[in-house]
């Protein structure tokens, strides 16, 4: 009998000194995140043409040509500039007939955008931005009427370009 | 405790207990006590998330690369009381001194017990949740929110998973 009970409290040590006395209740792990941002810049018109209707030059010496919306949408470091340029290809032809290309200017809205002349050989800044975001604004252009222009249809392809570095 | 182990005592005292009743013709009897603590183990498919680039326009949600996130969650705990995961971020994405903040990262889940969720860098945010023990898993899909006024950079943080079995 001493024997039995003996067997059964070295079972019963055993089974306390196996069992942990506190298991581990929570466990972890860590994951590490990139989030790759890259620069980048997207350029949005919401026009591709632009019309001048023909007018007497005494009564309309500058015509208007509906505004253009601008959404120039960059990514850069913080604080970082950007550039949105304008250039004409040449100046307004007609066949053989030209007009020089400054007489088409333009007044601009919103934020680092502003006026300005076209070129055909240097590109006319229109709107100069800092740090990433959505710079919207509008430009509208005007071009200078005058007698002096041989009657025509005259065009020019001008380049808009978003620059950000 | 191990299995093996618990099946090494039962026969230890099993053994004990029969040598004595064959030797003497006496009977006597062992309680065998099995200790089954709250205990929590936490396996991910993947030790890191990468979001690449892309256009806000196009996409305004980014999916981290690699898919999902696959979590089992083995958890054993008292009954009446409840199993969680959560997930905390350390700080915000940071790359330099430019900061993202963490809560432009959220996920969607899948799995019973689980939830959908944003990041927080100040509190833990609940993955999943269960009331009963058992191996648990679902899916998580991580996504970032992206967006035109984010400056450009590599950004990084790291997530912390929290299983608690109580």
């Amino acid at each position: 009998m001493k024997k039995a009970v003996w067997s059964a409290i070295v079972a019963v040590a055993v089974l306390i000194v196996a069992a942990p006395a506190s298991a581990q209740n929570t466990d972890t792990k860590t994951v590490n995140v990139t989030v790759n941002v890259s620069a980048r810049a997207k350029l949005t018109l919401s026009a591709s043409t632009l019309t001048f209707a023909d007018a007497d030059p005494d009564t309309t010496p500058s015509i208007a040509a509906g505004a253009i919306n601008v959404d120039a949408k960059v990514r850069t470091s913080p604080g970082g500039a950007s550039s949105l340029t304008v250039l004409a290809d040449d100046d307004l032809t007609s066949g053989t007939d030209t007009i020089a290309i400054s007489n088409l200017t333009w007044t601009a809205s919103g934020g680092g955008y502003a006026a300005g002349t076209m070129d055909a050989t240097t590109a006319q800044t229109l709107g100069s931005f800092s740090g990433p975001g959505n710079h919207s604004g509008a430009q509208t252009y005007a071009l200078a009427n005058s007698w002096s222009y041989a009657t025509g249809s005259y065009t020019a392809t001008i380049t808009y370009t978003l620059t950000a570095p | 405790m191990p299995a093996g182990r618990f099946r090494i005592i039962t026969l230890c005292v099993w053994a004990l207990a029969a040598g004595v009743t064959a030797a003497g013709a006496q009977t006597a009897t062992a309680t065998l006590a099995a200790d089954v603590q709250p205990l929590g183990k936490l396996t991910l498919s993947a030790t890191s998330l990468t979001f690449p680039d892309a256009d806000p326009d196009l996409v305004p949600q980014v999916p981290a690369a690699g898919g999902p996130l696959t979590i089992t969650a083995k958890g054993r705990a008292h009954w009446g009381t409840v199993i969680t995961l959560t997930v905390q971020a350390d700080d915000d994405l940071r790359s330099g001194v430019t900061v993202i903040p963490a809560s432009t990262l959220s996920w969607t889940a899948s799995g019973t017990g689980f939830v959908d969720g944003t990041l927080n860098r100040t509190t833990a945010a609940v993955v999943a949740s269960w009331s009963s023990p058992g191996v648990h898993g679902g899916t998580q899909q991580w996504s970032f929110a992206n967006s035109w006024l984010q400056p450009a950079g590599t950004y990084t943080l790291t997530l912390l998973y929290t299983l608690t079995a109580p």
